[in-house]
């Protein structure tokens, strides 16, 4: 669904990602692990259309990134969660999760409210419908941000570090919700440090170093053996911990 | 067809580098009387008193809700019936400083807020008094803050320094009111001194980036 | 005696002028600040274009008129207009013309750094909702900038009401004319003026009350 091809990105002087390719498929969980800076956050943010790439291409449901025009299916297709909790200040719960599958789904009020209030059950937060950012915890908000980008039913979920600005306690909060939508079928493109969460809920691995692809390997392989067969990984992977 | 002609200038272009000077002169000792009172209706609105608290309080108050022209003449005709004489540029300067004291106050207690309890604490543990805890950390930190809104304060009285051509002084507004008299040319008189104005605001905005770039702190 | 009786006397027609004279200092700020403020919103979204030479034209205008003083601009139009046109604006257009001008130019800069306010993310956030570029300004954008902008403009219109005052020097009978007149009628400049003062400070003193209430209610933190 999302074809990523031979994509080039860089800031300044600075190559994040370096003729980049991958393709994902419209299922499971799709963890991406690598050092800081080496471009995780940079491929996600492009697949969104949120940063030009200046050559190569990418496709979500065969339309092209580069084509402005795109952008909106595209984004429809692909709701996005950042690591920076992001819910619209003036707006409560509720009105930020309904404003976009009203003015953009063409929903009725009542409808999007339906919506929001199952979404709300998903993340166990019904009880916040009336709530501000501002009487929300950090892990809360995220949780609500969740709900939000499965508003736009997408077809896939791009997860940008979405609890390393969270302490333990709420990360883990955060992530119990993202693994029960992985067991309800979501699909899911995850930027994450989070080893457990990896082992736990992805299906599939991808290593990034310096901007380019490591190794694309089925979870158990990646934890089994290519920790041992590739010195980089085995490197980062007892650098943090695992 | 009116055309444009600036050959009076030949003629009084002395004239206006003095009513510049005036400007300079009040402006310049406004921004030392002004910062000075700025300073100290600032720790008055800081202090622990309720009544230096207050007298702050009205003072700010006072002077921010009303026309700076107001204030100007209030001094100018109601000093002398208290009996005090001064010539028009001294009451020209008392009202400018008094009126720019307002802001620099806000500034500066705003400045002074930024300076968390920490600093405090930290000198009184070194053993340093409450005057020299102000004086050698709190002020240095809290004015380097403040120092970039500071001068705009200053822009802003430099401003306002060319109402005080209506008390009579002849500042740069004041000469180009003449010259307009003099020579009926009224919008060429004025467009200059209002570029005029524009380039010295200017280079002082300018002036004030560099400086503040260079004494930036981040707290 | 004598002179107490003559100013009680003229103690009510003077207050009926006092009422005129905030009439017509009411009048100019109001006209002003309403024109003043339509100016402002075009030119600052104007300002907040991503193309630099659009984003950089409104500046033109904008800051002669932040840079200058005001009394110079009112003096440039009502003496200058006259001369170079053939239209003589009366010292109420001139008054009015010049604040909202005036007004516009700050107010730009005030819907400018209220929309530069909102953090990146919010726009971020909104295009992953699949919002368009318009459609974000309009629904995420602009709510939040206008709480930041209501306190701000607030505190700007007080400013304008005081900067009004300088009509008084293009004879525009405000209520800094009318204490001016009165004050050399009944030669009592203390008492005169002290009117003029209190009669500022109870229109202004409420709104920037206002202001400062505004500010603190409609903070976010991001």
């Amino acid at each position: 669904m999302i074809e990523v091809k031979n994509i080039t990105k860089s800031f300044g002087d600075l190559t994040v990602l370096k003729n980049f390719t991958v393709n994902f498929k419209e299922e499971g969980v799709t963890v991406i692990l690598g050092p800081s800076g080496t471009g995780k956050s940079t491929l996600l943010r492009c697949i969104n259309g949120l940063e030009n790439i200046d050559s190569g291409d990418i496709l979500v449901d065969g339309l092209s990134v580069n084509d402005k025009k795109n952008l909106r299916h595209i984004r429809l297709n692909c709701g996005m969660v950042f690591q920076q909790t992001v819910l619209f200040p003036h707006l409560d719960v509720m009105h930020n999760m309904t404003v976009s599958p009203i003015k953009l789904l063409k929903l009725s009020k009542k409808e999007a409210e339906e919506r929001a209030e199952f979404y709300l059950n998903k993340v166990g937060l019904i009880s916040k419908k009336k709530s501000r950012h501002n009487e929300l915890s950090g892990g809360e908000q995220q949780r609500i941000a969740i709900a939000r980008a499965l508003m736009m039913n997408p077809k896939a979920l791009l997860l940008d570090e979405v609890t390393s600005a969270l302490d333990p306690e709420m990360s883990s909060e955060v992530l119990n919700i993202l693994e029960k939508l992985a067991a309800d079928g979501v699909c899911m493109l995850a930027v994450t440090h989070e080893m457990s969460f990896a082992k736990k809920v992805a299906s599939r691995i991808l290593f990034l170093d310096k901007g380019s692809l490591v190794c694309d390997e089925p979870v158990e392989r990646f934890f089994r053996e290519t920790r041992n067969e590739n010195e980089r990984i085995s490197r980062f992977l007892n650098f943090i911990g695992e | 067809m009116y055309t444009l002609s600036f050959d009076f200038l030949r003629q009084y272009y002395p004239m206006l580098l003095q009513g510049a000077g005036v400007t300079l002169l009040l402006t310049v000792c406004s921004l030392a009387l002004g910062f000075l009172l700025g300073i100290i209706v600032a720790i008055m609105r800081r202090s622990s008193s309720k009544i230096f608290r207050a007298i702050g309080a009205v003072w700010v108050e006072v002077l921010r809700n009303t026309p700076f022209l107001v204030q100007l003449f209030f001094f100018y005709y109601g000093l002398p019936e208290l009996g005090i004489n001064t010539n028009p540029i001294l009451t020209g300067i008392i009202a400018l400083s008094v009126n720019i004291s307002a802001a620099n106050c806000e500034v500066i207690r705003s400045g002074l807020m930024a300076v968390k309890n920490g600093y405090y604490e930290c000198a009184y543990a070194l053993g340093y008094s409450k005057f020299q805890t102000l004086r050698y950390f709190i002020l240095p930190i809290s004015l380097r803050i403040a120092f970039r809104p500071l001068t705009n304060n200053f822009i802003n009285l430099v401003l306002n320094s060319s109402a005080t051509f209506s008390i009579t002084i002849v500042e740069l507004m004041g000469s180009a009111k003449i010259i307009s008299a003099y020579t009926s040319r009224p919008f060429e008189i004025y467009i200059i001194i209002l570029v005029g104005y524009c380039i010295f605001t200017f280079v002082l905005s300018f002036i004030s980036k560099y400086v503040d770039k260079r004494i930036a702190i981040n707290l | 005696m004598q002179a107490f009786e003559k100013y009680r006397s003229l103690r009510l027609l003077d207050s009926l002028q006092f009422l005129r004279g905030i009439g017509v200092t009411l009048e100019v700020t109001l006209l002003s600040i309403a024109i003043g403020t339509f100016i402002g919103i075009i030119l600052g979204i104007i300002r907040c274009s991503k193309n630099k030479a659009v984003s950089s034209l409104p500046l033109i205008y904008i800051e002669p008129l932040r840079n200058s003083p005001l009394v110079t601009q009112l003096f440039l139009v009502y003496y200058g207009i006259p001369m170079i046109t053939n239209w003589m604006p009366s010292a109420f257009t001139c008054a009015v013309l010049t604040l909202s001008l005036n007004t516009g130019a700050f107010f730009a800069v005030l819907v400018n750094n209220s929309i530069k306010a909102i953090p990146q993310g919010q726009w971020e956030a909104g295009y992953a909702l699949g919002h368009g570029k318009t459609s974000v300004f309009i629904h995420f954008i602009v709510p939040q900038a206008f709480r930041l902008l209501i306190p701000q403009a607030v505190t700007l219109y007080i400013g304008q009401l005081q900067c009004s005052s300088y009509v008084a020097l293009i004879s525009l009978i405000d209520l800094t004319k009318t204490g001016e007149t009165i004050s050399l009628r009944t030669m009592m400049p203390f008492v005169c003026w002290g009117i003029v003062f209190a009669l500022y400070f109870i229109i202004s003193f409420p709104l920037s009350k206002l202001a400062q209430y505004l500010e603190k209610k409609n903070e976010f933190a991001y």
